[in-house]
């Protein structure tokens, strides 16, 4: 599961400061998203590349986001709600400045992933789902990451990790700002 | 046009046609969840795999095309160590709470699981627990999730049909699960289909929940009274077992398909009329307001009609039979020589898939057999000089009393109509009766008995030869089929039909036969 918007988990203050509010099509994606809807046959086609524009710009698509994306593209806000809850690739919520996605998939639960997991969360001292206190870390369990030779695997923002122990993962997690 | 090869039959069927349907046309039933004739193909519940001669992989069903040659086995050894499997992974997260869910006896998931199921799960991991057991999701729906196999037939039906897009599945994998829109609630006016096609008991209907379980209930096709398309339906009636649900006869309505007619749905409106049935019924005649016997009540109104001699008049509301309608004009305008019409229709909301502004179910028929149709009934009998009336039915009669000397009612509830009468005699409702209602199109459609009639009450045509007879101008109809055959002999547009040729989907006027009944 990714970030789960349901968890009931407070978001630290660190986090909170980065949610925004969003009302209406934002005019600085209007160019972009335009672009977007242009390069397919229909508007639902258009959803998962206008999403990703969403969160480059602010982090995560909050539910408001979703709303004013359907709106934009006339389409049902379910089918929005339905890929931002099918991909951990979209944040629901805001996270922290390094976001520790683990796969918990097949080759990589072969491998251990489930002990990984909760090595890392032992080591970042907090749940799936969770952020640290400073704001730095966001725990979350992805699917296949398409590196399970690999396994087990982790991504961190956009860089992929393998082979996972805990010298190597604090190795890592040391090196980061 | 393709010919192919199914479990050793030959069948040749239109280009294009799945095998699902191809086997359908040969009687054999491929076992599937996802699949359904009204919504498009998904092809994800895997339950319809089939072993196809010379492709390496099983195919389903539901979405592989038939092609010219092709030799498909739908039942052998393969087919069934596939289905057992595939009904191992639908279980897998399943919590196997039959003895308390509602659609016990009903469900696909029993069914299949008794016929081609295996004993046991090799799985023995945690289930994974979903949001919420039995959540309400609409003024009469409930969702169990844990329940769900996914198959998406409801968010097909919300986005196909209704077009209204409460519902979807949100999460992945085994976290996946229906969900409401933001802020939606499953309130559309056909949203009771959805019960009808989830395959198990993940959607229950909130108003049939634990009233009855379905082995006791007797299904009987009739039609919908709710407006003038006539929804094909059955009626689930609880017989015999009077003890249950205070004594409540009929349980529920469930749409009965005609491709013609209604295809798989009903409205809400149509589906929980049904209580009306039961509810408050004119249970005893009436003369001048104090109960009588029928046979008492019968004479009073004859006696009264006689005085009047020729200037009598029935006037109909369009909820009667063809048989009732056929029965008053036959009495009314033939034999005494006086006068019948209809009473205009009661108009409500109407929309783009099924309901219709007119809330009669038989105004078609009225206009065929009684021609004649009135608005102000005042008015009416005042121009034609009517001393004497029979009204059959519920309608709005106010003043009228006061403008003849005497007014009979058959009525099944109290109401407008009812509470004028001189007479009051306890009349049948659909749902009591074998025979014809004609709907908006023409399309004549049959009315089986579901129930007898209420305690008290009599059959509506019943009650129209008694008072026939005491006339003086008895008819020789022993039931409601001979009233039928009278009325096919001596109206142009139903000549040919009959309650028999009539079938289950019914006929259009003026076809002289039925048309030919598709394999179900
Ligand atoms: S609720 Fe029923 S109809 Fe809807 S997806 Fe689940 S099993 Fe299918
Ligand atoms: S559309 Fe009319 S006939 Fe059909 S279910 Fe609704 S009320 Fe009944
Ligand atoms: S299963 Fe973890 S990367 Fe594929
Ligand atoms: S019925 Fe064919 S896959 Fe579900």
């Amino acid at each position: 599961m990714s970030v789960d918007p349901h968890a009931n988990v407070e978001l630290p203050a660190a986090l909170a400061a980065k949610e925004v509010e969003i009302t209406t099509f934002p005019e600085e994606l209007k160019a972009e998203c335009d672009a977007i809807r242009g390069r397919y046959e229909t508007p639902r086609a258009a959803l998962m590349p206008i999403l990703w524009a969403f969160q480059r710009r602010f982090g995560y698509v909050s539910q408001e986001m979703e709303r004013v994306i359907a709106a934009e593209l006339e389409i049902p806000v379910i089918w929005v709600r339905e890929t931002v809850t099918f991909y951990t690739m979209y944040n629901q919520r805001p996270v922290g400045s390094h976001h520790v996605q683990v796969c918990g998939n097949l080759s990589c639960s072969l491998c251990g992933a489930k002990e990984t997991l909760a090595m890392i969360s032992e080591e970042l001292g907090i749940g799936v789902g969770e952020t640290t206190a400073d704001g730095r870390f966001t725990l979350s369990v992805v699917q296949c990451l398409a590196a399970c030779e690999e396994a087990p695997v982790m991504q961190v923002n956009d860089r992929y990790y393998g082979r996972l122990d805990r010298a190597r993962v604090r190795e890592i997690f040391g090196g980061m700002g | 046009m393709p010919k192919l090869t199914i479990d050793g039959r030959e069948v040749e069927v239109a280009p294009g046609t799945t095998l699902i349907e191809a086997a359908r046309r040969l009687a054999i039933h491929i076992p599937h969840y996802c699949y359904h004739r009204g919504l498009s193909i998904a092809g994800n519940c895997r339950m319809c795999l089939v072993e196809v001669e010379g492709v390496p992989k099983m195919m389903i069903a539901c979405h592989t095309q038939a092609a010219d040659g092709m030799v498909v086995h739908t039942d052998n050894d393969k087919c069934r160590e596939y289905r057992a499997a595939i009904l191992e992974f639908i279980l897998v997260n399943h919590p196997l709470d039959c003895p308390v869910c509602d659609q016990a006896g009903e469900c696909k998931l029993q069914n299949y699981y008794m016929e081609h199921g295996t004993a046991g799960s090799r799985v023995d991991e945690d289930k994974v627990k979903k949001r919420a057991k039995a959540k309400q999701i609409g003024p009469n729906i409930m969702l169990d999730s844990e329940r769900c196999i996914l198959c998406s037939r409801c968010v097909r039906f919300t986005d196909e049909i209704t077009h209204t897009h409460e519902l979807g599945i949100t999460e992945r994998a085994d976290h996946s699960e229906i969900t409401l829109a933001p802020g939606a609630w499953l309130d559309n006016r056909y949203a009771g289909c959805v019960v009808d096609l989830c395959p198990v008991g993940a959607l229950t209907d909130r108003d049939f929940r634990f009233k009855c379980r379905v082995w006791y209930l007797t299904a009987v096709d009739s039609i919908c009274t709710g407006c003038a398309r006539g929804c094909n339906i059955t009626i689930h009636v609880n017989r015999d077992r009077p003890h249950k649900a205070g004594g409540t006869r009929v349980m529920r309505y469930k749409p009965r398909e005609n491709p013609a007619v209604n295809q798989w749905w009903m409205c809400d409106a149509g589906r929980y009329s049904y209580k009306q049935i039961d509810h408050e019924r004119v249970d005893s005649a009436a003369v001048d307001g104090r109960p009588v016997a029928v046979e008492q009540a019968l004479d009073a109104s004859a006696a009264a009609l006689k005085r009047a001699a020729a200037a009598v008049a029935v006037l109909c509301a369009t909820t009667a039979t063809n048989e009732e309608l056929f029965l008053a004009r036959a009495l009314f305008a033939g034999a005494l020589g006086g006068h019948a019409a209809y009473l205009a229709p009661p108009q409500g909301e109407q929309d783009d898939l099924l309901l219709l502004a007119d809330q009669s179910p038989n105004t078609r028929g009225a206009q065929e057999i009684l021609g004649t149709e009135v608005r102000d009934p005042v008015g009416w009998v005042k121009a034609h000089g009517v001393k004497a009336v029979v009204v059959v039915g519920e309608a709005d009669l106010t003043g009228l009393k006061a403008e003849v000397d005497h007014l009979t009612v058959i009525a099944t509830h109290p109401g407008k109509a009812a509470a004028q009468a001189h007479v009051l005699l306890p009349g049948s409702v659909h749902a009591e009766v074998e025979g014809t209602f004609t709907n908006h199109a023409g399309r004549v459609q049959r009315l089986r008995v579901a129930v007898p009639p209420i305690r008290g009450a009599v059959e509506t045509w019943r009650l129209l030869l008694e008072l026939a007879g005491r006339l003086g101008h008895p008819f020789d109809f022993a039931f409601e089929d001979d009233i039928f055959a009278a009325l096919a002999s001596q109206l142009a547009p139903f000549a040919g039909l009959s309650h028999d040729n009539l079938g289950r989907r019914g006929a259009l006027l003026g076809s002289g036969a039925p048309q030919p009944t598709e394999v179900v």
